[in-house]
């Protein structure tokens, strides 16, 4: 490939990265270290990142001290895992009539999708929980999925939209010539085409649907055994102080299952995929 | 089988009439050419045919069954895109044998099939890659293993050869035209480039804007272009063109003289008579202008002149018009930019147009086209 910049740009563009980088990892590194120190020191005057105390003690002890730890963190995972599966569900079928069919208020119902992103789930939790009080569905895995699953299809049927739309109309028109029906079509031409695409919209849908979990778990659920992790952190904070590098431990063990999905999905965002279907 | 038919055609996006009445017969095995300037309706004819746009009006018929509102696969055609439109996640092996698969053809028979095509094609030693993993030339012919697989009876191709290199175009064409030997099938090939029609039609359509505007075959649309549109489009460097004024006229001949009054006669139908004074429009190819010779002579100053050895093309003004003048003569030719180039031509050579652009059907009798002078 031809560089497209001259030096000093690369430059601006590195310089701005690493701001980017420090930025956002700073939570992280902050996070990491606390966990690492014992509760007493980690107020000292004046603040020191590094110390010689250091261990991994709280990791183990973290177990003890909030003992339905490990189910928190394995309802936080179902929970997005159903929220992504079911999501996708409704996204790739719906993001395909959006980006393929003419229809009587497609535009109009886009905007409405926007304009949805644009509430805060916050507001709607009132009446989603006299909603959930009727159904009969309070305090079940469902009351946190169904919600959730709502709140991340327009934001997918957007960025899927937007990918499907590139996918050229021929090699469509080319399968349907070739015999191949509209399901027929979508399953063995397209989906396999739009895979980059699909997976960049689980990846996101996943992460949305994990770091929303906390105001449904909350209001709509009050079995211990059934909430998700950001609630159960909660019992980190104890009658006299906060466990903070137990709670910051259990922060990142939490965190390790988005970078997990992220690793195992980001194979199938292959760049060019689509090379050689049709002349540039 | 692979007849096809066109009763009056139509097609409308919205308000806009694009395609606007078109009546065409096309015998089996025929190779017919769609050529016209970029947005005369080309590929919409095309897509009606194959059944990827509806019909709006008239009646698509192939081989005696109208298809108008039959499914693409149902009308026993398959069609060649311009972008291959290949499936990029597909091998080639499986890329060819996709319409198999869709039909549930039995594993054998499949696997016949596709070594079949691409033995044909050339494509044996391909057939794990991808398509990404091809070159130019090679998706082409993969797009057309894709087609000819099925067996069908008409064969669109949509402009297959735009996207690749002169040497590459100039092969593949004598390819397609081998490959319409071998497979006795109908082929409808849309260009819109007048090389390729000329050399691989058996008969070519020229469309303008939404209407047919002349067809028959390569010599005839050379010496016999049925109007001003079709006599500029076929051929290259382009026709000349310039207002004459009618002197006389009989049965087989109109006199008429030129913008600096030299006089030519040319043969043509004149049954009607033409009134003398009437302004008329006179074409002369280039490669029919004359050097220092001719019935009625013309005084040109060339501004560019290109030298391609088996002949020099020369652009020039005339003298008393400023108009353009084209003229393409043999070898070497002595002229130089800037000095006078004393050029002629013979009325026998020239066409004749009325004031619609409708062409006097010239006295010719139909010869061979020098080949050199289609290569671009
Ligand atoms: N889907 C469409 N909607 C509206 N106008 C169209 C559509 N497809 C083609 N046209 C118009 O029809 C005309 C002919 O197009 P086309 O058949 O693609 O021309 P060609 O293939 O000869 O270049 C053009 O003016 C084009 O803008
Ligand atoms: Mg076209």
């Amino acid at each position: 490939m031809i560089d497209r910049y001259s030096w000093w740009e690369y430059v601006l563009i590195y310089v701005g990265l690493a701001l980017f980088l420090i930025f956002a990892l700073a939570p992280f590194f902050e996070a990491f270290l606390v966990s690492l120190r014992p509760l007493d020191g980690l107020f000292s005057i004046p603040y020191r990142f590094f110390t010689d105390d250091m261990s991994f003690d709280a990791y183990i002890s973290m177990w003890k001290s909030v003992p339905l730890l490990w189910r928190y963190m394995l309802n936080s995972f179902g929970v997005a895992v159903a929220v992504t599966l079911f999501g996708l569900m409704a996204i790739v079928p719906a993001a395909y009539a959006f980006a393929r069919f003419e229809f009587k208020g497609r535009d109009a119902l886009l905007g409405v999708f926007l304009a949805v992103n644009m509430v805060s789930g916050a507001v709607l939790i009132i009446p989603l929980y006299k909603v959930m009080q009727g159904l009969g569905l309070l305090n079940t895995y469902f009351a946190m999925i169904a919600p959730g699953t709502a709140f991340v299809i327009p934001t997918g049927i957007w960025l899927l939209r937007s990918y499907l739309m590139k996918i050229p109309r021929e090699l469509e028109e080319a399968a349907l010539v070739d015999g191949a029906g509209r399901v027929y079509t979508l399953v063995r031409v397209i989906l396999p085409v739009a895979m980059p695409g699909i997976m960049v919209v689980a990846i996101a849908t996943f992460i949305a649907a994990y770091a929303q979990q906390f105001l449904y778990a909350l209001t709509f659920n009050s079995v211990n055994e059934l909430n998700t992790l950001p609630v159960g952190l909660f019992q980190f904070f104890g009658r006299q102080n906060v466990v903070w590098n137990e709670m910051m431990a259990a922060s990142l063990v939490g965190i390790l299952p988005v970078m997990i999905v992220y690793v195992f999905l980001q194979k199938y965002i292959v760049a060019g995929l689509t090379a050689g279907a049709v002349k540039e | 089988m692979g007849q096809l038919s066109m009763r009056d055609v139509r097609k409308s996006f919205g308000t806009a009439e694009v395609i606007k009445g078109v009546s065409l017969d096309i015998n089996h095995g025929e190779f017919v050419v769609f050529v016209g300037p970029s947005g005369c309706g080309k590929s919409t004819l095309l897509r009606m045919i194959a059944g990827l746009e509806e019909i709006t009006a008239g009646d698509v018929t192939i081989d005696g069954k109208v298809v108008n509102d039959l499914a693409p696969v149902k009308r026993g055609i398959s069609m060649v895109f311009q972008s291959y439109a290949l499936y990029p996640h597909m091998s080639v092996y499986e890329n060819i044998a996709f319409p198999l698969r869709v039909e549930k053809i039995e594993k054998d028979a499949l696997d016949a099939k596709v070594k079949r095509a691409s033995a044909i094609l050339k494509l044996d030693e391909r057939l794990k890659h991808k398509p990404g993993q091809l070159s130019g030339g090679q998706r082409q012919r993969v797009a057309i293993g894709r087609a000819i697989v099925r067996d069908p009876s008409v064969f669109l191709f949509d402009e297959p050869l735009s996207n690749l290199d002169a040497a590459l175009r100039a092969e593949m064409r004598v390819e397609l035209s081998k490959l319409h030997g071998e497979l006795d099938a109908t082929m409808i090939y849309v260009t819109h480039d007048q090389v390729e029609a000329m050399t691989m039609a058996d008969r070519i359509v020229v469309l303008d804007g939404g209407v047919i505007s002349q067809v028959g075959s390569p010599l005839e649309l050379y010496h016999k272009p049925a109007n001003i549109f079709v006599a500029g489009f076929i051929g290259n460097p382009k026709m000349n063109f310039m207002p004459v004024t009618c002197l006389s006229s009989t049965e087989k001949s109109i006199t008429v003289s030129l913008p600096n009054n030299a006089e030519v006669t040319v043969p043509v139908v004149a049954s009607g008579g033409v009134v003398k004074g009437t302004e008329l429009t006179l074409g002369i190819r280039p490669e029919h202008v004359l050097p220092h010779a001719g019935e009625a002579r013309v005084e040109t100053k060339p501004t560019v002149v290109e030298r391609l050895g088996i002949h020099t093309v020369i652009y020039a003004t005339q003298e008393d018009t400023d108009a353009p003048f084209v003229s393409l003569l043999p070898g070497a030719a002595p002229v130089a930019v800037g000095k006078a180039a004393h050029l002629g031509l013979n009325g026998a050579d020239c066409h004749l147009f009325d004031t619609d652009g409708a062409a006097f059907e010239r006295d010719v009798a139909l010869s061979d086209v020098d080949p050199s002078l289609l290569t671009q």
